[in-house]
């Protein structure tokens, strides 16, 4: 019973990792750029949901729309003053480029936030729930639902819209996609928006059971690093399935070998991965 | 014979990009490959240089295996290719880039910057040797490229829509640079979409079409070929012409 | 490059520094000049001429370092015996990354770097052997000369002094050999490069593994001369990053590129320390954070692209200006033609 309450946590979590991941592999799979600053997104989703919550009491539902709002600019803003223009550039200029920004929102958040770490309550959601024998907590339940849910419609978004194949189309070929009147720039911006928003939203489910502080997007962006490769290059459904395979890793580890070790775990399959299957599960070739 | 690729295929998931094309090469001859954008003949050119590994079929050069061989063993055995967009080295400068063509033969310095030095003569490129070629336009750059290879002394060189873009004039310069490199005995490959280029430099044509080769043969009998004509123009318009006619 | 004069001059300054000062602050701080120009140009190696960004060199660094310190925990002997050891550990890890992540594209070898470095830095705090958080301390005071412990900073001076130099030196004659045109040619067009015959990913792996080995070796020097390593100070990020903004800064994939960045970047770093209290605010790394991102977004080169660009520019503007001073000399009949 426990080991089954282990499973569905990792299952849980595994969401969360698949819905910030599948940001960041549509951008790589699209521009060939992988935001080394990822894990800060999901950081500073978390401290917008924390400010909206403690100093304008909005509700979880209110600041999750919050940090998905406010890290959507923030992508758009990375792509229009960075990434453009290093894009075409050299491959050490694109990697410095998201790298130093890791550093300035790292630390800014760490001058401006302190080091000390900061919580929701833990109750924000209500209890734990008993679930045929499992023990959840809820925000952990809402967190892996709600990210699950999210992932898929971010897929589905992608998959049967206008907007979501025109920026498949970008990602595709992006002569042909001009050829055919749609506007790369734009497009591109659009990703890196939604590549921020699915971070700031993870960043809000998160913060409701993980304490807070700024250097917390060190893991969670190497995290996103594994599941993006293991997923496979520029694919969101294999960002979904990698993703959940991850936190069960991770939270089997966790029980087996102590929460120490966990992330080794996780770094240690993802040099496995590059050895055995760089492609990843879905990877385009 | 030089090159014999045998049926290949090149399948992406259920996309069949290249489907059961095959060419025979003989040393001497100048072939070319041509067929509407998205034929498959940039595919089928990325699998005889060792860009892609088809998904089946072998591709033999000079008594050698080379379906899965990594492009570096094909520079080894002498196939040379240039590239549909030119990939010259932008920082280094014009003289280096050949340099780095001809290290493949020549491993010391010395006599790599010697055997560049000559290619650099061949091509007409001596008075820009030390400029650096980002500095080039697209002329320069194609004529650059196609320096370079000759430069790893290929017997195989296969061209990718190298005169591409150029104005006239510069495809007559280029047009005479393919014959000078034929002349010294390489086997030269080319994608073109200039018919002018096809007719007066190639023995052979073979024409593609939704990743099959629907006609091969002399250029002018190709270029003639109703199964071409549509390809090219649709079935409606090869009608319209045939009533024409 | 410098005319023969520069590099004298150079080397004068280099070796006479120490000497002219008798200021111990200033000893100090031109060895650690040295030291951080030595992993920068290792990082160099990799990075700027080859063009693949290791962002986690830090693991050389601290594998090199934790060695000596650690064969002297263990059997008491001189830190010396376990320079070796750090090399070699530094050379299995670069081969482990490097195999699988050469044939593919650079964003896989940089992330890679980063998940090694970190998996070996959490490993390393939590591993009671090797002094989990504490990390190793070295002899305090020396048994003989090969304790390598001194109280005056210029032996360590000299000693860097010697490894930079060696290393230079030998990065010169890469950057005239085939292997450097090779390095130089992968890394402006990788798939150009192997339609040519360059051997791609074994030249990536070779320059990584020679990175590593002067990685390796400037962590050893770093442990003798501080006689301690731990976690953060061998294998942190912040390691990894100091490298690679030093290298950057004064000019990646430049012979002089790190040295110059260091005698920049480490005066500056023991000031802004001094004023910003340390890194514990993390203002510092606010302030790497914006000048790596205003190098990336403007001059990857660094300065002294920066500074070539600008020569060029007066060079070819005093040619202009000559030109336009003949044309007016001459005769009227003769001008405007």
């Amino acid at each position: 019973m426990v080991l089954m309450q282990v499973i569905v946590a990792g299952l849980l979590i595994g969401a969360v990792y698949a819905l910030f991941s599948s940001g960041l592999t549509l951008v790589w799979g699209m521009m060939n750029v992988i935001n080394f600053a990822h894990g800060e997104f999901v950081m500073l989703g978390m401290y917008v949901s924390f400010w909206a919550f403690t100093l304008l009491h909005f509700g979880v539902a209110s600041f999750s729309l919050a940090a998905a709002v406010m890290l959507f600019i923030l992508g758009v803003l990375v792509y229009i003053c960075l990434i453009k223009r290093v894009m075409r550039g050299p491959m050490l200029a694109q990697i410095l480029s998201t790298f130093g920004l890791v550093l300035v929102l790292r630390y800014s958040a760490f001058w401006a936030f302190g080091s000390t770490f900061v919580s929701l309550p833990e109750d924000i959601l209500g209890p734990s729930l008993n679930v045929g024998g499992i023990l959840l907590s809820a925000p952990k339940l809402v967190a892996g639902c709600v990210a699950l849910a999210i992932t898929i419609g971010m897929h589905l978004l992608l998959t049967r819209t206008m907007l979501g194949s025109q920026i498949l189309a970008v990602a595709e070929n992006r002569n042909a996609a001009m050829l055919m009147g749609i506007r790369p720039d734009r497009m591109q911006a659009i990703a890196w928006g939604l590549s921020g928003a699915s971070a700031g939203i993870a960043g809000a489910l998160i913060a409701t059971f993980f304490p807070i502080s700024a250097t917390v997007g060190e893991s969670l962006g190497l995290i996103a690093f594994v599941v993006v490769t293991f997923g496979g290059f520029g694919s969101v459904p294999g960002a979904m399935l990698a993703g959940l395979i991850i936190g069960l890793i991770e939270s089997l580890s966790a029980f087996y070998f102590g929460p120490i070790y966990q992330d080794v775990f996780v770094y240690a399959l993802f040099v496995l991965v590059l050895w055995i299957r760089p492609r990843g599960l879905m990877g385009k070739a | 014979m030089l090159l014999q690729a045998e049926d290949i295929g090149m399948y992406f998931g259920g996309f069949r990009a290249v489907d059961g094309a095959s060419l025979t090469i003989n040393q001497g001859e100048i072939i070319g490959l041509i067929g509407p954008n998205g034929a498959g003949k940039s595919t089928f050119f990325n699998c005889l240089v060792g860009d892609l590994k088809p998904s089946k079929g072998r591709v033999l050069f000079d008594g050698h295996d080379v379906t899965n061989a990594s492009p570096e063993e094909h520079a080894k055995l002498g196939i040379g290719r240039t590239f549909q967009l030119p990939a010259t080295f932008e920082e280094l400068t014009i003289l280096e880039n050949v340099m780095v063509g001809a290290f493949l033969r020549h491993p010391r310095v010395k006599d790599a910057r010697e055997s560049a030095q000559r290619v650099l003569d061949l091509t007409g490129l001596t008075a820009l040797a030390d400029q650096k070629a980002k500095s080039l336009g697209t002329p320069g750059r194609k004529r650059l490229e196609i320096a370079r290879v000759l430069a790893t002394e290929p017997k195989l060189m296969l061209l990718d829509e190298a005169l591409a873009g150029l104005t006239p004039s510069e495809v007559q310069l280029a047009i005479e640079l393919v014959r000078q490199i034929h002349q010294s005995g390489i086997t030269l490959v080319i994608v073109e979409h200039i018919m002018e280029v096809i007719l007066s430099l190639t023995d052979r044509v073979l024409v593609f079409n939704q990743g099959k080769v629907i006609a091969s043969g002399a250029p002018t009998d190709v270029v003639n070929d109703p199964a071409v004509i549509e390809a090219y123009l649709g079935r409606s318009l090869n009608k319209k012409r045939e009533q024409n006619t | 490059m410098m005319r023969r004069s520069g590099w004298i001059a150079l080397a004068l300054v280099l070796v006479l520094f120490p000497l002219s000062f008798d200021n111990p602050y200033y000893e100090q701080l031109g060895s650690l000049v040295l030291l951080a120009a030595i992993s920068a140009s290792a990082w160099n190696l990799i990075g700027g001429y080859a063009g693949q960004v290791s962002v986690g060199n830090a693991v050389f660094f601290g594998a090199g370092a934790y060695m000596p310190l650690l064969f002297y925990k263990l059997w008491e002997v001189s830190p010396l015996y376990g320079f070796p050891a750090g090399i070699a550990v530094s050379v299995a890890i670069a081969i482990v990354i490097g195999i699988p992540t050469f044939r593919l594209s650079g964003h896989y070898f940089s992330m890679a770097t980063i998940a090694v470095a970190e998996l070996i830095r959490i490993v390393v705090s939590n591993w009671d052997f090797v002094g989990a958080s504490i990390g190793l301390t070295g002899p305090a005071v020396a048994r003989d000369w090969t304790d390598l412990v001194f109280r005056s900073s210029i032996p360590y001076y000299y000693m860097f002094l010697t490894v930079l130099t060696v290393l230079l030196v030998m990065t010169y004659c890469i950057e005239r050999s085939r292997f450097g045109y090779y390095l130089r040619a992968l890394r402006s067009g990788e798939r150009a490069a192997r339609s040519l015959g360059v051997p791609v990913s074994r030249c990536k792996l070779y320059i990584f593994i020679l990175s590593a080995v002067f990685t390796s070796l400037a962590g050893s020097l770093y442990a003798i001369k501080f006689g301690f390593a731990d976690p953060a100070s061998g294998f942190g990020i912040l390691v990894s990053v100091n490298m690679v903004i030093v290298a950057a800064l004064g000019g990646a994939g430049r012979l002089l590129g790190p040295l110059l960045g260091a005698v920049i970047l480490i005066p500056l770093q023991s000031e802004t320390n001094t004023l910003f209290g340390g890194g514990g605010t993390g203002f510092t790394y606010i302030l790497y954070g914006g000048i790596i991102m205003l190098i990336a977004r403007f001059e990857p080169g660094g300065l002294l692209e920066l500074w070539e660009r600008i020569r060029d520019r007066r060079a070819s503007r005093r040619a202009v200006a000559l030109k336009e001073a003949l044309a007016a000399s001459l005769p009227n009949s003769q001008a405007g033609r």
